[in-house]
């Protein structure tokens, strides 16, 4: 699994910095648009993202996202309240997520975000994320003679 | 695991030392300081005087709590009675530690007091395998305290060393000049604490956790008091109650509540199939357990398509570590989902949780996990498009071949020995999907209010049980096979996977006396206990994991399917072999024993696991118990047909927790078990 990249400076910064904060906002607005998500169903929490930017200033909230989910219902918003869950993480790691080139669990164990609050919540959240690009869930068959044929050859 | 060592845990931490307190890790012996899979300590010896300490005495005063009685000098023969130090230790978030040295002359003694600390914060997959660690090592001192560091990029893992007394402290450890009084006596507290970077740390030192003797007695004291004309049973009962108080497992998002995780120490994690057996086989003595590890199993239900994970939308994970090869996906255990019974299981236990508690909050609080699990079951699981649940690995490096409780490489073969291709369908999958439709149907009607649902699942188990009988049925054994292989073809070989059949009811009538003859014939049954795989099959071993040896927990199913089916005396001999056999076990029951006959070796041969105590085999008294009361659910009511073994004599079961708050049950043992059990 690729990490989330530090970026240095280049000619192309600008521009994906534009496209990772397009992407962030599409994932938002999406879920907005959905109104309602099934496996948040009998679940009510809020969560508020914290982003930070992409350059030097880094350290300073860049954006916010605003999630509430009541009985699965969920609107989206910026607003800076409190909420459940605080999750401070970079820009670029929550592009990650959000395209599922990023596992979640993988990345709090990681420390690519931290979490202030209900783990509960960012568990739930997690749900609605993706899968990896290209997981199709498919494999071929193989047959007794392949696995008879490898265990003697392992 | 060799004896000396000294293991104490509490949730996911635990600490394994030699029988003097001290920690030196190598390979061939994992010692040392674990919490959340990471090893946070894997040095930490005690010298005074530049001297090791021998031990006199080592006590497991509980299970998260140990004392061992020192003095210095490591000479067999004499040993310096002139000092003894105590180290009492207390594992909480990480471990708490009292150092006491007791001077015994009349003249004041100057001692050099030191304690060499270290760590490789090595992931609990890298113990054994001695990997080479890819992050930086970082050790300092601050505010007089040691801080051991290991970062990987933004991977942080601490430990910090508190002490009460000052010590001279340095990158390697701590050291302390002191003079003990004569007759006098000196003492620090040390305080060792696992962190995932400066903030927890900087939250200040924990104290160890103050309530866990009264946690531990009030958790005796809820479940329902047993009392036996056989001795052997009281005791067997305790340690079970008590090892499943050790196995009790917290996640990070429901911190009050527990489930047990799969085994001690190195399975103290969630795993889905083994806190589901687990949780069924305690549900009428400590039924929280269901509901937490429900809980905790649908919060991580799988949503996506992963291939990496082996994850589907509705899939009950296999699964969950929180270490460095976790955290950089170079293990898919994040979770990792790769089992084919837990998700039909979890539906299951909904039910039979239900049903023996009436938390019909929690069923409602489930239902969208209910129904993702039985789409999994419909959609996903049905790799071969022929209506049974398969399984294939989809990523050959990090998957798990067999994705059935028999998980080992050779536990599914053909009469002649060969191994099936894949996917493969087993099938105690078929039946466990079977009665997770018919439960759900149940759910569906009384708690959803969904009719038509319920309509649609029973109409789908039908078809399914109508299928199975004729497609899995050996006609020449008079035996269900134990798989269909990828072109369909029966898996012939006779296992004990018919006796979970019977259990999940999967098995027309008209087949059951044949399968139950089967399963207590001399090929399959030893005298203790049911083995995995007959005798006379090629691959049969009694001594093979999964080909040929016996499973407690796989019994106690068995036993529960033979109620089912009205075999009472079967299920009476099962419940007696497997209690004999934890008697020989002092209570404590191993994941498996040798499948040999009973009359060649008298007594069960422990088969050589790391894992003790295992969650379902400390669940299969449990849940024999249960079988051998007849104690059955229905409405507001506990029923009881006792059919117990006449080794057992009277048997009484006091306050029964359930729906009907207490109840009490008795039997008395008549069944002559002995034409199964003297093989």
């Amino acid at each position: 699994m690729r990490k989330a990249q530090h970026s240095g400076r280049s000619p192309n910064t600008n521009q994906r910095n534009q496209a990772t904060r397009e992407t962030v906002t599409r994932f938002f607005a999406e879920l907005a648009a959905a109104g309602h998500v099934p496996t948040f169903e009998r679940n009510s929490a809020t969560l508020r993202f914290d982003v930070r930017g992409d350059d030097k200033s880094a350290g300073e909230t860049a954006e916010r996202w605003y999630v509430a989910v009541t009985n699965g219902d969920v609107t989206v918003s910026r607003r800076n309240g409190s909420a459940d869950a605080v999750v401070r993480i970079e820009r670029r790691c929550l592009e990650s997520l959000v395209t599922g080139r990023l596992n979640a669990q993988a990345a709090y164990l990681r420390g690519l975000f931290s979490c202030e609050g209900s783990m509960a919540a960012v568990i739930m959240f997690q749900r609605c994320l993706p899968g990896p690009p290209g997981s199709t869930g498919r494999i071929g068959p193989l047959t007794s003679a392949q696995v008879m044929a490898e265990r003697r050859a392992g | 695991m060799s004896d000396r060592l000294v293991q104490i845990l509490e949730g996911n931490t635990f600490v394994v030392s030699d029988d003097r307190g001290d920690i030196e890790a190598r390979a061939e012996d994992p010692t040392g300081l674990f919490s959340f899979d990471t090893r946070f300590l894997s040095k930490w010896v005690l010298t005074v005087n530049g001297e090791r300490l021998t031990a006199l005495s080592t006590d497991d005063l509980q299970y998260f709590k140990s004392r061992f009685f020192l003095v210095p000098g490591t000479g067999t023969v004499y040993v310096d009675a002139t000092l003894t130090v105590i180290r009492q230790r207390e594992v909480a978030n990480g471990f708490h530690e009292e150092l006491r040295v007791l001077n015994h002359r009349d003249k004041p003694v100057d001692l050099r007091i030191r304690i060499d600390a270290a760590s490789d914060f090595a992931d609990l997959f890298e113990v054994k395998d001695a990997l080479k660690k890819k992050g930086k090592y970082a050790h300092r001192v601050v505010d007089g305290n040691l801080v051991l560091r290991y970062f990987r990029d933004t991977y942080v893992r601490e430990t910090w060393i508190y002490s009460s007394e000052r010590a001279a402290v340095d990158e390697r450890g701590l050291e302390f000049a002191v003079t003990v009084p004569p007759h006098g006596e000196w003492a620090t507290e040390l305080d060792v604490l696992a962190s995932d970077g400066e903030q927890h740390a900087l939250a200040g030192r924990r104290p160890a956790h103050p309530n866990m003797a009264r946690g531990l007695e009030k958790w005796l004291d809820r479940a329902p008091r047993m009392e036996c004309d056989w001795q052997p049973l009281e005791h067997i009962y305790r340690r079970c109650l008590t090892d499943l108080a050790a196995l009790r497992f917290s996640t990070l998002t429901m911190p009050g509540r527990s489930l047990p995780a799969a085994g001690l120490p190195w399975f103290m994690t969630i795993f889905g199939r083994d806190s589901i057996f687990t949780s069924l086989q305690s549900l009428p003595f400590v039924p929280e357990l269901a509901a937490t590890t429900l809980r905790a199993l649908a919060e991580r239900q799988g949503t996506r398509v992963d291939d990496f994970r082996d994850e589907d939308p509705g899939r009950i994970l296999h699964e969950m570590r929180y270490g460095e090869l976790t955290a950089f996906e170079e293990r898919p255990h994040s979770p990792y989902y790769g089992n084919a019974d837990a998700t039909p299981l979890f539906v299951v236990l909904l039910d039979e949780y239900e049903r023996w508690t009436g938390d019909t909050k929690l069923v409602r609080d489930l239902e969208q996990a209910a129904r993702a699990a039985l789409a999994w079951v419909n959609l996903y699981a049905d790799l071969q498009g022929n209506g049974y649940i398969s399984y294939q690995r989809r990523k050959a490096k990090t998957g798990l071949e067999n994705q059935c409780w028999k998980d080992s490489w050779d536990s599914i073969s053909y009469r002649n020995g060969d191994l099936p291709g894949f996917p493969r369908a087993t099938c105690e999958l078929q039946g466990y999907a079977y009665d997770a439709k018919i439960r759900a149907a149940r759910l569906a009607r009384v708690v959803w209010h969904d009719d038509s649902f319920a309509d649609q699942l029973l109409k789908e188990a039908a078809a399914l049980k109508r299928r199975f009988n004729k497609d899995f049925w050996v006609a020449d054994g008079e035996y269900f096979a134990v798989a269909l292989d990828s072109d369909g073809r029966q898996v012939d070989s006779l296992t004990s996977n018919i006796g979970h059949l019977l259990w999940s009811g999967i098995v027309e009538a008209s087949k059951a006396r044949a399968v139950a003859r089967h399963l207590m014939s001399p090929r399959l049954f030893s005298g203790w206990g049911v083995r995995t795989l007959a005798e006379g099959e090629a691959r049969y071993n009694p001594i093979g994991y999964h080909t040929g040896t016996v499973w407690p927990f796989d019994n106690s199913f068995i036993a529960w399917g033979m109620r089912r089916y009205g075999f009472k005396d079967e299920a009476a001999a099962i419940a007696s072999g497997i209690m004999q056999a934890a008697e020989v076990f002092e209570g404590r029951l191993p994941e498996a024993f040798g499948g040999y006959q009973r009359s060649m070796t008298g007594y069960p041969v422990q088969y050589p696991t790391a894992c003790s105590p295992q969650a379902w085999s400390t669940g299969a008294p449990l849940l024999l118990l249960r079988t051998a009361l007849g104690l059955e659910p229905h409405d507001e009511h506990l029923l009881v047909d006792p059919a117990l073994p006449d080794l057992i004599g009277n048997l009484e079961l006091l306050d029964v927790p359930g729906r009907w708050k207490r109840m009490d049950a008795f039997g008395r043992g008549r069944i002559d078990t002995r034409r199964f059990t003297a093989r």
